[in-house]
């Protein structure tokens, strides 16, 4: 297998007393999981040595960035505290792009779906709060979290399923809506008229507030983010419905022989993916904010995506990507805070990891072999 | 009257940036290659036309540069969708953050910074045509680009042997490969040509519509973009009647709110995604039931040498 498509004339990069040196790429006959990992490993170290020549590009001693970002980071309490609040959201997220992605959807409208979940928990926040039993509103929150984000996610689902419109457009498309609509809403009917005319709701009561770990801002929703995980790993490799998604992923044709109905799944799994994304915003209002209000997601929607290609849709590889990830956004934060650096960082990193990630893919299936051959 | 030509004539404008980057999507696409990436391209697009429009002064330079940049930028999609085979989804993704973490980064020093708008030359003689004269032929430079170059890329895929050998690679690359031609060079060919259209496409946000800066100055519009892709059936001179289309909807948008439209304004700005969505959902059935199949067929594969497809 060769790299460039014509080696009898790219591929002379060497010539010495008439020895040829060729690259070609081979497939590996089998590939290893340690293999994968070292691979990763390289494109994650690749990440760093961009990033260096980046901290130089803006002026910033790369080697005293590294260690302020190190420190802050994993040598304070609040750094470790900051990176599980910020893996929560990433969690849900990267877990609502992986279970689509295991039946072969892109769902890559989660911001949206974030979105709607806040909505439908806020409303029952402001309208139901101090008229239902102790403990039952937070329960009806979460619900209807999934519920806003469910019919949302629904929607994509249902025009690939019955029309077969392209689910990546539509899905990103409603992200834009959705934030329209909480817009709308802000400076709208729901800003507190307290608010100094921010755009923000009333603080919810504490029937309405997720309860936090001693005197830390991490909160249950880490706890539901890791039950959901489990849950989702449960359905996916031990139920026939996991079985049925994962068959149509690899083989639709098959899936359609063996009796699954496309369709439905396709509309099933877009609601469970829009559910657990809408249940990212749960856990963020009731967790952290109390209240519903603008930037509530810096992209955590969007990083799911990520978070999901890094851990090859495995939900169980999704905490450690979470993890992975809500390191960046940490030390995007500390950046930002030692050197003014915008936040809007968090996506040039983003973008820089996938690229590196996507392509050293090759490298797992492929090895680099050189052949040398006298002329 | 008089307002109907104004929304008409608002609609172009809008419409130019969309049609720059649909023409842009449509010579990738043709090549076989997803560029799901032309919001972020857009954005570096703008962000260097920006710059360097805030340096020289120059227009010219100016969408000189964003074209650079983006086909620059387009290239690290063409490495890692062609030469290292992975997801052009995914890279595109990948594109779109790059793109606008750019934008963001280096944008947030430049917010304040004005430019002096792109000014309208009225075309002699043509501008006088009622209605098509002044919503066509009095309009900024950029604008007349415009035209000019849905004209050339349409001879250029249908009328050239080289635009014959681009459809092909995104028909049928491994035929293309047994008759000798470089699917690798043909395809970053239409990669970087499209983006660097899709990058002059984002240059006319600061230079034409904003002339000032502000973060994610491109609104979403790289999306509707992919969307009007589809919508032209991958032909460039569709893709003008789809990009005025869309811009008659984002002007409306302006318009309503002068006119005093009870509306909430975030429901007018949800109107071109809607209406985006509602399209695509149409043109899908239509092509179903007609059993049409214009997309190009090897849309989105990897193809390397010597693998079963």
């Amino acid at each position: 297998m060769q790299l460039f498509p014509a080696p009898q004339r790219a591929g002379n990069l060497l010539k010495a007393n008439s020895i040829s040196v060729q690259i070609f790429l081979e497939k590996r006959v089998n590939t290893s999981s340690r293999g994968r990992v070292l691979v990763l490993a390289s494109a994650l170290l690749l990440v760093l040595l961009i990033s260096w020549f980046f901290f130089l590009a803006v002026g910033i001693e790369p080697l005293a960035a590294y260690k302020i970002i190190g420190e802050e980071i994993f040598l304070t309490k609040y750094g470790w505290q900051d990176l599980l609040v910020k893996m929560t959201p990433l969690m849900f997220t990267g877990l609502a792009v992986a279970l689509a992605a295991q039946m072969r959807l892109w769902n890559i409208g989660a911001e949206g779906q974030f979105h709607m979940g806040t909505f439908a928990m806020t409303w029952v926040a402001l309208h139901y709060d101090g008229q239902l039993p102790d403990g039952m509103l937070i329960v009806i929150m979460f619900i209807m979290a999934m519920i806003g984000g469910g019919l949302w996610g629904s929607i994509p689902g249902c025009l690939k399923a019955r029309f077969g419109v392209n689910e990546i457009i539509t899905s990103l498309l409603l992200n834009y809506v959705a934030a329209a609509w909480i817009d709308h809403l802000l400076f709208g009917a729901w800003r507190d008229p307290g608010s100094n005319n921010f755009p923000i709701t009333k603080e919810f009561s504490e029937a309405a507030q997720l309860p936090a770990f001693g005197n830390t801002s991490i909160h249950a929703g880490l706890i539901l983010a890791v039950i959901f995980v489990v849950i989702v790993a449960w359905i996916l490799w031990k139920t026939q419905l996991g079985f049925k998604i994962r068959l149509t992923g690899d083989n639709p044709d098959a899936a359609r022989y063996a009796g699954v109905n496309i369709r439905t799944l396709t509309i099933l799994v877009f609601a469970a993916s829009g559910a657990i994304a809408g249940l990212a915003g749960f856990s963020e209002v009731a967790g952290i904010h109390y209240r519903l209000q603008q930037n509530i997601s810096i992209g955590y929607g969007y990083t799911g995506i990520i978070v999901a290609w890094l851990a090859r849709n495995h939900p169980l590889g999704i905490v450690l990507s979470a993890f992975f990830m809500s390191i960046v956004f940490v030390s995007a934060e500390v950046l930002q805070i030692e050197y003014g650096l915008p936040i809007s960082m968090v996506y040039l990193y983003q973008g820089i990891i996938l690229f590196t990630v996507l392509g050293s893919d090759i490298f797992t299936e492929y090895r680099l072999r050189f052949t040398r051959f006298l002329l | 009257m008089e307002f109907f030509i104004q929304i008409l004539f608002a609609a172009v404008v809008m419409g130019t940036p969309l049609l720059y980057a649909t023409l842009g999507g449509v010579i990738s696409e043709r090549a076989g290659v997803i560029n799901l990436g032309m919001e972020g391209l857009m954005l570096v697009g703008a962000l260097v036309a920006f710059v360097v429009m805030l340096n020289t002064g120059s227009y010219f330079y100016a969408v000189a540069a964003a074209a650079f940049a983006s086909g620059i930028v387009s290239m690290i999609h063409g490495v890692v969708c062609l030469m290292l085979r992975a997801s052009q989804i995914a890279s595109g993704l990948a594109l779109t953050f790059f793109g606008t973490g750019l934008s963001g980064l280096f944008g947030d020093k430049l917010m304040g910074e004005t430019v002096e708008p792109l000014s309208r030359i009225p075309i002699p003689g043509l501008h006088a045509i009622p209605v098509l004269g002044p919503v066509l032929f009095n309009q900024d430079a950029l604008v007349y680009f415009s035209y000019i170059c849905v004209a050339l890329s349409w001879w250029m895929l249908f009328k050239t042997r080289l635009g014959l050998n681009i459809r092909s690679m995104g028909e049928a690359p491994e035929v293309c490969d047994s008759l000798g031609l470089s699917v690798l060079g043909y395809r970053f060919f239409a990669v970087i040509v499209g983006g660097m259209f899709i990058g002059i496409g984002g240059a006319y946000f600061p230079l034409a519509l904003t002339p000032f800066w502000v973060d994610g100055i491109t609104a979403g519009r790289g999306w509707i973009a992919v969307a009007l892709v589809i919508f032209a059936f991958w032909d460039p001179v569709k893709a003008l009647g789809g990009a005025y289309l869309f811009g008659f909807a984002l002007a409306l948008e302006l318009r309503l709110q002068i006119l005093g439209v009870e509306m909430s304004p975030y429901f007018l700005k949800m109107l071109p995604f809607v209406l985006t969505i509602l399209v695509l959902t149409l043109v899908t059935i239509r092509n179903n039931r007609r059993g049409i199949q214009v997309m190009p067929a090897a849309l989105g594969t990897v193809f390397f040498r010597g693998e079963k497809h």
